[in-house]
């Protein structure tokens, strides 16, 4: 028995879901500062972002000082992998919480339309709760857990097509149209979390088959 | 400034991976091993094993001690007729024909055959007649001088020793010993090279060296290794078996058995078998 082996990759395991645990925080505030159109809980989610990075930095210090002392194989290696690959999912999934906290704060002087924002807000909901799903099937190694995030990720999908064409009727009025560009990009960061989502859950699907494969292809 | 020499081929190799087991097994196949089992005294070493070497591969046998893999690499060249007590049962096809046969004379075997040993043997005689040795013995012509400085050379043992040929072996540190050991194999034109651990007792560089070689010999030799170090199992071989212990229900008996047989890249990614994957992860053996 590897004991230090076994040790090391608990203590990345452990790692992974602590960043993911700050990660999912940040997208909870954001989504709160989103529905509030709260200037100062944005700049709290913008700084939040660097314990995010550091947590990100340390995991690949971890996953180097593994690979370099252990040279893990089979199971024990795609572990590791997959919690370099996840760990940089968690990593853009902040980054995309700091624009959305930016871009509401750049667009909070324009008057807001409250049909997007429930609409931004759902989405938001609905990838928090594949974050956890991720995080969660990752952990268990569940596969038909992780594969459930692909369907998830479509209602994702749909509701930025709504928002999007929400946006489009705001034409005649400048202000409006404005804002709601800046909202197009909101709900293109919420989709990208989404997309981060099913990532870590297709590393899930990796580890437990030994196969990589994508979840859904994305040229279609 | 000299260009320094770039080996295309082994850049090319190197930039393909892996190879994939359907490419080796389109290979000549130097052995094919079927229901082979080794009993010493009637007390069964090793049982039931079916195997193929592909000729210009490295096969490791990999496996925690007591499971059979050296003494099924001691049949490749009938090294078990050595032991009293020892008997093969099963059939070891060498390029077809059975090299248990009651025409196969074993010392020509040996030869075709060369075995390494964990811990460097040289004769106490100069370097030069410990490759020469063999050649005469068997009486092979044509010019020893040039037989000896091709065998150094493959060996990657030449640049060291050209100047000092008629220095006694055992002046050598280890890692020349063991390089000079096969150096010494490689001048009585083997097909196939035989190392039971041949770096175990070696420094890391010198084990490096070693590993080197083999990377280099597999393009004119087929070799077969036993090695108790997985790392290098799955630097230096094309394809791994694993070995493992089966216990008898009262503990009073021990047998070998071959649990899994596939490429290298396989057994250390997604062995089939949970026994290999226990074994390569460290958590048994």
């Amino acid at each position: 028995m590897r004991i230090e082996l076994q040790a090391e990759l608990d203590g990345l395991e452990a790692g992974f879901q602590e960043t993911g645990e700050i990660v999912f925080r940040s997208v909870r505030g954001v989504i709160d500062a989103l529905r509030t159109q709260d200037d100062e809980l944005c700049d709290e989610v913008i700084a939040f972002d660097d314990e995010i990075d550091e947590r990100y930095m340390a995991l690949e210090r971890q996953v180097e000082m593994v690979l370099a002392r252990q040279t893990p194989v089979a199971t024990d290696l795609r572990v590791v992998l997959a919690i370099l690959h996840n760990a940089l999912h968690l990593e853009r999934m902040g980054d995309q919480c700091v624009t959305i906290a930016k871009l509401t704060k750049l667009s909070s002087h324009l008057g807001t339309q409250q049909a997007v924002v429930e609409g931004l807000v759902d989405m938001g909901e609905r990838c928090a709760e594949m974050v956890k799903v991720a995080l969660s099937a990752f952990a268990e190694r569940d596969v038909a857990v992780a594969r459930s995030l692909h369907q998830l990720d479509e209602l994702v999908d749909n509701a930025n097509r709504q928002v999007f064409h929400e946006v489009l009727g705001y034409v005649n009025d400048p202000e409006a149209l404005e804002w709601g560009m800046r909202q197009i990009t909101v709900a293109r960061c919420f989709e990208r979390i989404g997309d981060n989502a099913v990532d870590i859950g297709e590393q899930t699907a990796f580890v437990v088959t030994g196969e990589f494969a994508e979840f859904t292809d994305a040229s279609h | 400034m000299e260009t320094p020499h770039i080996d295309s081929t082994r850049i090319a190799e190197a930039s393909r991976g892996a190879l994939e087991r359907a490419d080796i097994e389109r290979r000549e196949k130097v052995f094919s091993v079927s229901g082979l089992g080794v009993s010493y005294n009637g007390k069964s070493a090793l049982e039931g094993v079916d195997l193929e070497v592909y000729r210009n591969t490295v096969t490791a046998f990999i496996g925690p001690s007591g499971c059979g893999k050296s003494t099924f690499i001691r049949c490749f060249n009938r090294m078990n007729d050595l032991i009293p007590g020892a008997k093969v049962e099963g059939t070891v096809l060498y390029h077809g024909a059975d090299l248990y046969g009651r025409d196969v004379d074993p010392v020509e075997i040996r030869r075709r055959i060369g075995m390494v040993f964990q811990k460097p043997n040289p004769f106490p005689k100069s370097i030069y007649d410990n490759i020469a040795f063999g050649p005469r013995v068997l009486g092979m012509k044509g010019d020893m001088n040039e037989r000896v400085e091709s065998a150094l050379r493959h060996a990657a043992l030449w640049d060291e020793v050209k100047d000092r040929l008629k220095d006694g072996a055992l002046g050598l540190s280890g890692g020349q010993q063991q390089r000079l050991c096969i150096a010494r194999a490689l001048a009585v034109e083997p097909d196939v090279i035989l190392m039971d651990e041949p770096a175990s007792a070696l420094d890391p560089i010198s084990t490096t060296r070693i590993e080197d070689l083999m990377h280099d010999l597999k393009r004119e030799y087929t070799i077969v290794i036993v090695t108790h170090n997985m790392q290098q199992a799955a630097r230096v071989a094309d394809m791994t078996a694993f070995f493992s212990v089966v216990v008898a229900d009262d503990g009073s008996a021990r047998r070998g058995i071959l649990v899994e047989y596939d490429t290298t890249a396989k057994i250390f990614t997604t062995p089939s078998d949970k026994r290999t994957e226990d074994y390569v992860t460290g958590r048994f053996g």
